[in-house]
Formats: structure tokens, C-alpha cells, sequence
């Protein structure tokens, strides 16, 4: 009898457990969908371009792909073009940074009050990141055109010199970075926006009691209770720019002299113009290698911090 | 899951009478054929090669049927060239296929299209610059359907304005030197106070090799040596260096300039421009005020040979086409003296070969007959050469970082570091 019970405990125990099982793999079946979409257009790529990186892969010639160790890698560190590409990105990644999350902070310090006119600032701040970016880069290739655009008749107006912006080798990245923060600060304004108004207004009529200037109230309520919303930003905005493709694509072609070539925009040369898919594939792995270590490190930053 | 059983069943059901539907085709008796194009049917010159498709499938009914298909192209051509890419890692390629000129070498050598030259009638009649941009290793693998050129189109009236005797300008018999031509944008540019001509410097593609490299071949120089091997003490030899300083000296001197106004020429801004047949019909269609002409290619001083770029896109035979008669036969349909004359009358573009150039010499604008002279007496295809993607490139950017450098040992770095970025290239290929 009393065997039997303790047999008939486990037997529950079991039956028990199996359904736990299944109670537990019942959420990975809604994830499955998702899961194999992924796995298929994300993992999987990503492993055949590690896989990539070490052959000598041509795009006309799949099957003639051969292992090559790291030759592919060697050669990358020589390449000064790649070498550029990367110095750009790093002064692009610096300077969107400071410009654009300033100008989102301005923009949205500026239209953080009740007024009804602001609906349509809102609205203009807001809509170049709804355009297209392709649309953008062309409309600025205009306004920025040394001879006749836009902002060279107004420059000449007051008396300054035309520019050549997108011409010459040393203005060509900034006029990408004024043309991308025109484009994005209009989203991290809105995320600003949301993260003022979550600061309690108390604070502020406190600050005013003390005798606290609106400037040292901005300085000292406004940006440390501001620092959440900030880092998030700043996130986001890094890693969104490391991708830059489209503005110089359209706008300069990488050019003139390299000064606008980015890195991912470089790896989609040399794999589709170029042909060289294991060569891109290499540079691709690197770059990513690269991203990593600087999104850690950012982690680990920001983490300290908060 | 009955649901999932039933759509199985419903996509092999649907995937087994598609495939039924092309087993009854060749049972008939008719063999089929693919083509991919990059021009839609309502282009002109998709229009003019749908229709010779339809001809070519009543002349040979009950042997061959030839379906042609549109691949629409974005960009540079980059999406007709994807699918491609796609095709050749999925073994899926059509039997017939449109390329452009500078992949010729590129897909001959990994062995994506095969020769053509037993299929082609009167082969003789093509122009040269056709046949030598089709053929890779002395094997003709593609065959140009036309022909393009550029010249300086100029403004009558503002050369008359100018003061320039409009009889005493070149011809191609007679063509100027880059001297004459130097002085000509000298008093242009002073007269109007602007750059004397467009030269699409702002292009920044495959334009600049195709307009740009004739100066360097003028002057005798070379992009590549004859057998594609070489390109450091070729590109950025002594002929290199005269034919990019002319070119340099048109922009520090402000003759031409790197961001010219939009339509500049076509608005009358710019006396000059230096472009192709397709200007011609803009400038008929949208700018009939502009009183134009055009004149020949400036020359080298040191040699006066006169060289014009040409190039277009080409018909070619996949390797993985199953006849390779059939496809042989629609190939040469889609090249007679008939078809060609046909799409450069509907696309305003050069013919591709003699008997077509002379049939259209009384139907075309005085203007687009000066191109097709020009053309037929000094046109040079570009490079054929499996590396050409990056070649082209360092090419365009030594014509675009020109203007950034001021003296001539700068100008032979420039020149020496390009010619190296060719040579990593075409090695990397070997």
C-alpha cells in the first residue's frame, strides 16, 4: 500500500512535470514565426558572411569560392580606402552626435510650453524625418549648389563668400552631418519633448522660490533629471549613424577624394560593384566587430552613470 | 492544420499545372525562349524590341517562341544587374540577356554568357567600336543594339554674340586641338562672364570615363595596356599627365566647372555643353529656343587624332541556354539593319551598324547626323577588362580630384596613386 502510493505520487509527479514542459515550450510556438523569419534573413546571413570573409567569393562565380585563411583580412588593413572610411565615420558618429542631439534639445526647449502655435512647429520639426531620405539628399543637392542653390544665394547676400560644400574634400562630410541632423533631430525633439514634460514642475517653482535663474535652472534640474532620456538618445543616434549610406550615396558618391566614403557604404561597393563578396564580407565582419566593442563600452559608460 | 494540408495541396496543385503549362508548349513542337531586358515596353526602345520580338515569333511559328520580360532597372542599372547576380547564384539566367557594355568582360570570364559570332549575320557591317566592345579573348560574346557618342553641343547665338565666326568652327575632318579649343572657352567665358561649357563634372559615374577617357586616348595614352594586364606606368604615364593637365587646366581656369547650374545650356546659360545624342532629344522636345549645333571632340595638340566615346548596352547568349541555335537565331533577329535602325530612330540613338547609319542619314536632324559621323570616324570603346568596376572608379575620381591639386607633381601623385588602386584591382582578379 504504501508502495503504491509512493508510486502513484510519482506517476502525478510526472505527468506533473510533463505538462510543465509543455506549458513552458508553449510560448516558443508563437515565437516560431518570428524566430525562423530571423533566423533566415539575420542569423543566417550574418554567419555565411563570417563564413564568407575567409573564401575569395566573386559574385559571378559562386561556385568556384575557395577557403583563402586570412588574406582577405590582411589586405583590408592596407586598403586606405577602407582606412578612410573608417576616420569618416568616426568624425560623422562625433559630430551627429553633438549636432543633432543638440539641435533636438533646442528644438524641444523651445516648444515645451502649452501654446497652441506650437502644434505647428511641432509639425515642421517633425516632418523631415517622415520624407524619405533619398528625397532629402536630392533636395539638399540643390539647396547646396555652389552656383545657384539656395543657401550659396542667401550666404552672398550677406556678403559671404559661395561655398563649395558638397565640392570640396574638407567641407563634404560636415555638409552629410548638417544635412543628417536637419533630417533626424525632428524624432529625438518628440523623445526630449516626452522626457521634459515628465519633470515635475514643482521642481522648477522650488528652484524659482530659491532665486534661480532660468539658466541655472536649466543647468541643474533640467539636464540631470534630462540624463535618461539623454542616454537613450545618445544610443540610438550612435548606432543609427555608424549605418550612414544614403546621404553620401546620393549626394557626393563617396567623393570628392574619399572624404565622404563610409564604411558600409564601401562594403556595398566592393561586394555589388566590385563583385568582391568575400572581400566586403570581411570588411563587413570587422566593421561589426568594431560596433560591437564601441556599443559595450557605451554600455558600460551609461550603466555607471544611471 | 487542415488548413495548412489544404494550402500544400493547393501550391502543388497550382506549381504542377505550371509546369504542365510549359510541357504542352514544347510538345507542340515550339521551342521556347527567355530573354530579359532592361527596358519596359514603354520606353521607346523597349517598345521597339518587343515588337521585333513579336516578329521574330510570327516569322519562325511552330520552331521557336521568344518571351521576352522586363526587369525593371533602378539606379545606375543596379536592379536589373541584382537580378542577374541572383540568377547566376541560383542557376536560374534567361537564354537571351541584355547587358551593359562594360560587363562584357566580366561575365565572359566567369562563364555566364557564350560566344555569338556564328549566329550573327554580316558581321562586317557592325561598327568596330560594336564589335570591340563584345569581344573578350578574340570571342564575340555580346552584340550592341546601338550606338552612343558626345559631342560639344554650342549655342549659335551666343557664339555669334561672342563673336565667333560660326564657319570657322572644327569639323570632324577638321577638328580643333585642345590650344584652340583653350582659347575659344577663354573668350567664351569672358564674354558671358560664366564657365564657357558643361562638361558634367558633377556627374561623378560612369560618365566621366566614358566622356573623359577619348582626351587621354587622343593624346595617345591609355587607361589599361592592351592586354588589361597593366595599368601603373600606363594610366599615370607621361600621355596620362598631358591629357588629365588639359583636363585640370579647364577647371582652374574656371572654362568648365564642377558644379554647373541644372540644364545650364539648355536654358541658355552656358554657351557649351559637352554631352550625348540623348540631349539632342531633349533639346528638340523641351528647349526648342536653343539654336544649337554640334562639333567634334577637341584633340590632343601632339598627335591631333581625333577619338569619340561610344558605348550601349548589348544582346547576349546565357550558358545556361538549352538551344543555343534558337537562341542564336533571336539574337540576330534583334540585330538586322532593320531592328537597329528601328530603335535608334525610336530612341534618338546611333546606329550600331554601317547599312543602318546610312538608310538613317536623311531621316535624322542635321545635328544627330554630325554624332553618327563622328562616331563612324574615331569612335573607341572603353576597356574590356574583368576589373573595369573598380578601373572606371579610379578613373572618375583622378577627373573629379583634379581641380583639388594645383601643380604638376601633385598631379602625377594623384595620378600614380589611382593608377596603383587599378593595378591592386586587376591583380586581384588574376
Amino acid at each position: 500500500m504504501e508502495y503504491s502510493d509512493k508510486y502513484a505520487k510519482r506517476e502525478k509527479r510526472k505527468s506533473f512535470s510533463l505538462e510543465t514542459i509543455r506549458f513552458h515550450i508553449q510560448p516558443f510556438y508563437f515565437l516560431l514565426p518570428a524566430m525562423v523569419l530571423l533566423g533566415i534573413f539575420l542569423f543566417l546571413p550574418a554567419l555565411l558572411t563570417i563564413y564568407y570573409a575567409f573564401t575569395d567569393y566573386y559574385l559571378l562565380t559562386p561556385d568556384q569560392r575557395e577557403f583563402v585563411g586570412f588574406s582577405n583580412f590582411t589586405q583590408l588593413f592596407s586598403d586606405p580606402v577602407f582606412m578612410k572610411s573608417l576616420q569618416n565615420i568616426s568624425i560623422f558618429v562625433v559630430c551627429i552626435i553633438i549636432v543633432q542631439v543638440g539641435a533636438a534639445l533646442g528644438l524641444a526647449l523651445l516648444i515645451n510650453n502649452n501654446k497652441k502655435s506650437n502644434i505647428f512647429l511641432k509639425v515642421a520639426f517633425f516632418s523631415p524625418v517622415v520624407m524619405s531620405l533619398v528625397v532629402i539628399s536630392v533636395l539638399w543637392l540643390y539647396l547646396l549648389n555652389p552656383s545657384d542653390g539656395l543657401i550659396n544665394s542667401m550666404l552672398q547676400g550677406i556678403g559671404i563668400d559661395a561655398q563649395p560644400f558638397l565640392t570640396s574634400p574638407n567641407q563634404a562630410i560636415f555638409a552629410i552631418v548638417f544635412v543628417s541632423a536637419w533630417q533626424g533631430a525632428g524624432y529625438q525633439m518628440l523623445i526630449f519633448l516626452a522626457g521634459l514634460q515628465n519633470i515635475s514642475r514643482e521642481v522648477y517653482e522650488a528652484a524659482k522660490i530659491d532665486g534661480a535663474t532660468k539658466w541655472k535652472s536649466f543647468l541643474h534640474i533640467t539636464l540631470p533629471l534630462l540624463r535618461p532620456t539623454t542616454t537613450l538618445i545618445v544610443f540610438t543616434t550612435l548606432i543609427a549613424a555608424f549605418k550612414l549610406i544614403i546621404q553620401p550615396m546620393i549626394m557626393t558618391q563617396g567623393g570628392p577624394l574619399n572624404s565622404t566614403m563610409t564604411p558600409i557604404y564601401y562594403i556595398y561597393q566592393t561586394g555589388f560593384t566590385d563583385r568582391l563578396v568575400g572581400y566586403s564580407s570581411a570588411m563587413t565582419v570587422v566593421f561589426g566587430v568594431l560596433i560591437a566593442v564601441v556599443t559595450f563600452v557605451q554600455r558600460k559608460l551609461a550603466k555607471e552613470e544611471i | 492544420m487542415k488548413y495548412v494540408v489544404m494550402a500544400a495541396a493547393l501550391a502543388v496543385a497550382l506549381f504542377l499545372t505550371a509546369c504542365s503549362d510549359q510541357e504542352t508548349n514544347s510538345t507542340q513542337g515550339e521551342e521556347t525562349i527567355s530573354m530579359w531586358v532592361q527596358t519596359s515596353k514603354e520606353s521607346p526602345e523597349g517598345e521597339v524590341m518587343f515588337d521585333t520580338v513579336q516578329q521574330f515569333n510570327e516569322e519562325y511559328e511552330g520552331t521557336y517562341e521568344a518571351n521576352i520580360e522586363f526587369i525593371p532597372r533602378s539606379g545606375g542599372g543596379g536592379g536589373y544587374e541584382d537580378k542577374v547576380n541572383a540568377a547566376v547564384s541560383t542557376d536560374t539566367l534567361p537564354d537571351v540577356l541584355t547587358l551593359d557594355g562594360p560587363n562584357t568582360a566580366a561575365y565572359a570570364e566567369a562563364d555566364i554568357i557564350a560566344p555569338i559570332g556564328e549566329y550573327l549575320s554580316d558581321k562586317d557591317d557592325f561598327l568596330p567600336s560594336i564589335i570591340d566592345q563584345g569581344t573578350y579573348e578574340d570571342e564575340l560574346y555580346a552584340i550592341g543594339y546601338s550606338e552612343s557618342g558626345v559631342g560639344i553641343f554650342y549655342n549659335k547665338d551666343m557664339f555669334e554674340e561672342a563673336g565667333i565666326d560660326l564657319d570657322s568652327l572644327p569639323t570632324v575632318e577638321d577638328p580643333w586641338d585642345w590650344d584652340q579649343f583653350m582659347d575659344l572657352s577663354k573668350k567664351l567665358t569672358e564674354a558671358f562672364d560664366t564657365p564657357a561649357i558643361d562638361m558634367g563634372l558633377d556627374d561623378k559615374s560612369e560618365w566621366l570615363m566614358y566622356a573623359f577617357a577619348p582626351f587621354l586616348w587622343s593624346q595617345g595614352g591609355q587607361v589599361v595596356s592592351e592586354d588589361g594586364e597593366q595599368a601603373t606606368g600606363v594610366f599615370n604615364n607621361e600621355d596620362g599627365l598631358k591629357a588629365m593637365s588639359f583636363i585640370q587646366e579647364m577647371q582652374n581656369k574656371n572654362y568648365t566647372t564642377i558644379s554647373p547650374s541644372e540644364n545650364g545650356f539648355e536654358t541658355g546659360k552656358y554657351p557649351m555643353m559637352m554631352s550625348g545624342s540623348w540631349s539632342i532629344q531633349m533639346l528638340e522636345t523641351s528647349y526648342q529656343d536653343i539654336d544649337y549645333d554640334i562639333m567634334p571632340y577637341p584633340v590632343s595638340p601632339d598627335t591631333n587624332e581625333l577619338v569619340s566615346p561610344t558605348g550601349s548596352w548589348q544582346y547576349a547568349m546565357s550558358t545556361s541556354a538549352e538551344n543555343e541555335e534558337a537562341a542564336g537565331a533571336l539574337i540576330d533577329f534583334l540585330t538586322t539593319t532593320e531592328a537597329l535602325g528601328d530603335i535608334s530612330l525610336g530612341n534618338t540613338v546611333l546606329p550600331a551598324r554601317y547599312s543602318a547609319a546610312e538608310e538613317l542619314e536623311d531621316q535624322v536632324t542635321p545635328q544627330m547626323n554630325k554624332l553618327i559621323e563622328q562616331n563612324t570616324a574615331s569612335g573607341q570603346p572603353r576597356p574590356v577588362i574583368p576589373a573595369y568596376p573598380q578601373v572606371t572608379r579610379a578613373f572618375q575620381q583622378t577627373v573629379t580630384g583634379l581641380s583639388f591639386y594645383e601643380n604638376t607633381d601633385e598631379l602625377q601623385q594623384l595620378l600614380d596613386e589611382k593608377a596603383q588602386e587599378m593595378q591592386t584591382a586587376i591583380d586581384r582578379r588574376n
